[in-house]
């Protein structure tokens, strides 16, 4: 087994103290910099992703999976050059005014950027309003909206409504989930896309952004 | 038990309900109780008709602080929850009521346990030996007394329920897989099992209950939060205990968790719950055929559309009968379909029993 996929075994398995000491011995065996966060940590995520769709891991370990990219990216900044731009762009995200739930809504901040965006979590009972200036930074290529209540559904009706008199829409995306959230209702609201989990949302996110 | 047979005046209406309020249901002219009804179903025996969700008058009082800061409180007190829902739970954690849920969160962003390995350092257990017992009881004498329903209560804040209070939701999924973290959950959970068992012995002495419901939400919409393996190395050794002295005191165990965990119910066994009370998304036909012999698994009657006519809702419930019947379930709340539990109870009935001539 390379180093290489070693540290993308350990993210799998979520052993975040493990990494950086991996990663370090990587760079000192010469690998690309480049080549271990797109393959040891970006593809292990994927990997991730898709184990938590066929309920083969759950929750817990796509958290400590993420968790553990994360100190591998630490690990890996230094070695990657000052100018090395890994961002494939800028996502917000959050929880629709009146919704205090965040699980969802924090699995697709951690997918998200362990597809590469640069993430800007909003948070929970967030005003439409506080959605739309956010997504008025240029650098926005995304606006995630979470709700998961049917009683919050109309929130996310109106934060669609606001994000969609945006000057700028043509230059983001707006994706939507959340438990009672279907692709019915996402389109007759005006959303881009709706996703059923956080790994798919990572997957169309990526695709919209790099075409 | 003679199986007596079904005749229309059953569905007369000899009281008005005990409780006030949405869990409260009129009495009906029913050949034995719904208490011993639901009591010989939870020996085993084959009872007069499936039991219903309605057929147990589950007591939430305030005297115990989580009902009121989930704003779940259901006694004879008249409990407002939208005037008086919320504030801290028995182990001082804040709630916020929302009253277009109907029930009550932790804001997330500032847990009260910022470090789950140092729990203690934050958390003290309550004195529940210093909450007026006496007195809430005194408030409720008249529903404590009443053996026409069986007698409950709800526990709101389970295991892993009681550990996201402390810790936010992924805080508290993370420390159930981290081997550094699971040491200090097998720690707290501990602690809950001693405890939660004193607290179903004061309802059992000043409540007289039959059942306890024990709520641990474990699953999301499209799967279980918790693999199988991490709820039974993290959960189930607690849970059991906890089900073991509710049984020890007579009481039977049921355990309230949403989302859709039907790949939990062999933990669930194990655990020594008696009754699963799950949501709809599970296939509670397959479990009823699969685990029928070794839990109790709650069916739901299926949504109906709203302004769905007598006639719709007629066949749905003669469907949720003729599919249910035969197994070892009983019916979950028929919520919003008007005139469904005569329905319901006119066709299991029939159903169990015949028609009288």
């Amino acid at each position: 087994m390379s180093k290489i996929e070693e540290i993308a075994s350990m993210v799998e398995r979520g052993k975040a103290k493990l990494i950086p000491g991996l990663v370090e011995e990587a760079i000192a065996e010469g690998c690309d910099p480049v080549e271990i966060l797109n393959k040891g940590m970006i593809d292990a995520m994927s990997v991730v992703g898709e184990k938590f769709q066929r309920n083969e891991i759950f929750v817990p370990e796509m958290l400590v999976a993420a968790r553990a990219m994360k100190k591998g990216v630490e690990a890996l900044k230094p070695h990657l050059g000052s100018d090395a731009n890994v961002s494939i762009g800028k996502a917000v995200v959050g929880t629709v005014q009146g919704d205090l739930h965040d699980i969802g809504k924090n699995l697709v901040c951690l997918m998200l950027e362990s597809a590469g965006f640069l993430v800007q979590d909003l948070g929970v009972d967030v005003p439409k309003e506080r959605f739309l200036e956010a997504a008025a930074d240029p650098e926005v290529k995304i606006v995630g909206v979470s709700a998961l209540l049917t009683t919050t559904m109309p929130a996310m009706r109106d934060t669609v409504a606001l994000l969609n008199e945006a000057p700028n829409r043509a230059d983001f995306k707006v994706m939507v989930g959340g438990a009672p959230i279907t692709a019915e209702f996402a389109a007759e609201i005006g959303a881009d896309a709706y996703t059923t989990d956080a790994a798919s949302c990572a997957s169309v996110a990526k695709a919209f952004v790099t075409g | 038990m003679e199986r007596i047979p079904f005749r229309k005046e059953e569905l007369e209406i000899t009281a008005p309900p005990l409780l006030t309020g949405r869990l409260g249901v009129p009495v009906l002219n029913t050949p034995i109780t719904p208490r011993e009804n639901c009591l010989m179903f939870l020996r085993g025996e084959e009872p007069l008709w499936m039991p219903f969700f309605s057929d147990t008058l589950s007591l939430t009082p305030a005297v115990d602080p989580d009902n009121v800061a989930r704003g779940f409180v259901f006694d004879a007190t008249g409990f407002n929850p939208v005037e008086s829902g919320g504030g801290p739970d028995k182990f001082g954690v804040i709630w916020e009521y929302v009253p277009s849920v109907g029930g009550s969160m932790v804001r997330p962003g500032s847990p009260k346990v910022p470090d789950i390995t140092e729990w203690e350092e934050y958390i003290t257990f309550p004195d529940i030996d210093s909450w007026d017992w006496a007195g809430s009881a005194e408030k409720n004498r008249k529903l404590i007394e009443q053996d026409i329903f069986l007698r409950g209560t709800t526990i709101l804040t389970g295991l892993f329920e009681r550990l996201i209070s402390f810790c936010d939701m992924d805080e508290a999924l993370i420390a159930m897989v981290d081997e550094d973290e699971q040491e200090a959950v097998h720690r707290l959970f501990s602690r809950l099992a001693d405890f939660y068992p004193k607290l179903i012995r004061k309802f059992r002495e000043y409540y007289n209950i039959d059942i306890v419901t024990f709520h641990d939400d474990w699953g999301s919409q499209r799967a279980p939060l918790l693999s199988l393996d991490t709820v039974r190395e993290m959960i189930v050794p607690y849970l059991r205990k906890i089900s073991d002295a509710a049984h020890e005191m007579g009481i039977y165990f049921e355990l309230h968790s949403c989302g859709k965990n039907e790949m939990l119910v062999p933990a669930m066994i194990e655990a020594g719950v008696d009754m699963w009370n799950g949501q709809p998304m599970n296939d509670k036909k397959m479990l009823a055929e699969k685990y029928g012999d070794q839990i109790i698994i709650g069916a739901d009657l299926p949504a109906l559309p709203e302004g769905a006519s007598d006639q719709e809702i007629r066949e749905a419930c003669q469907s949720f009968i003729d599919t249910f019947n035969s197994y070892r379930t009983y019916g979950g709340r028929a919520r919003g379909v008007p005139g469904a539990r005569e329905i319901l109870y006119e066709y299991s009935r029939i159903a169990k029993c015949g028609r009288a001539v």
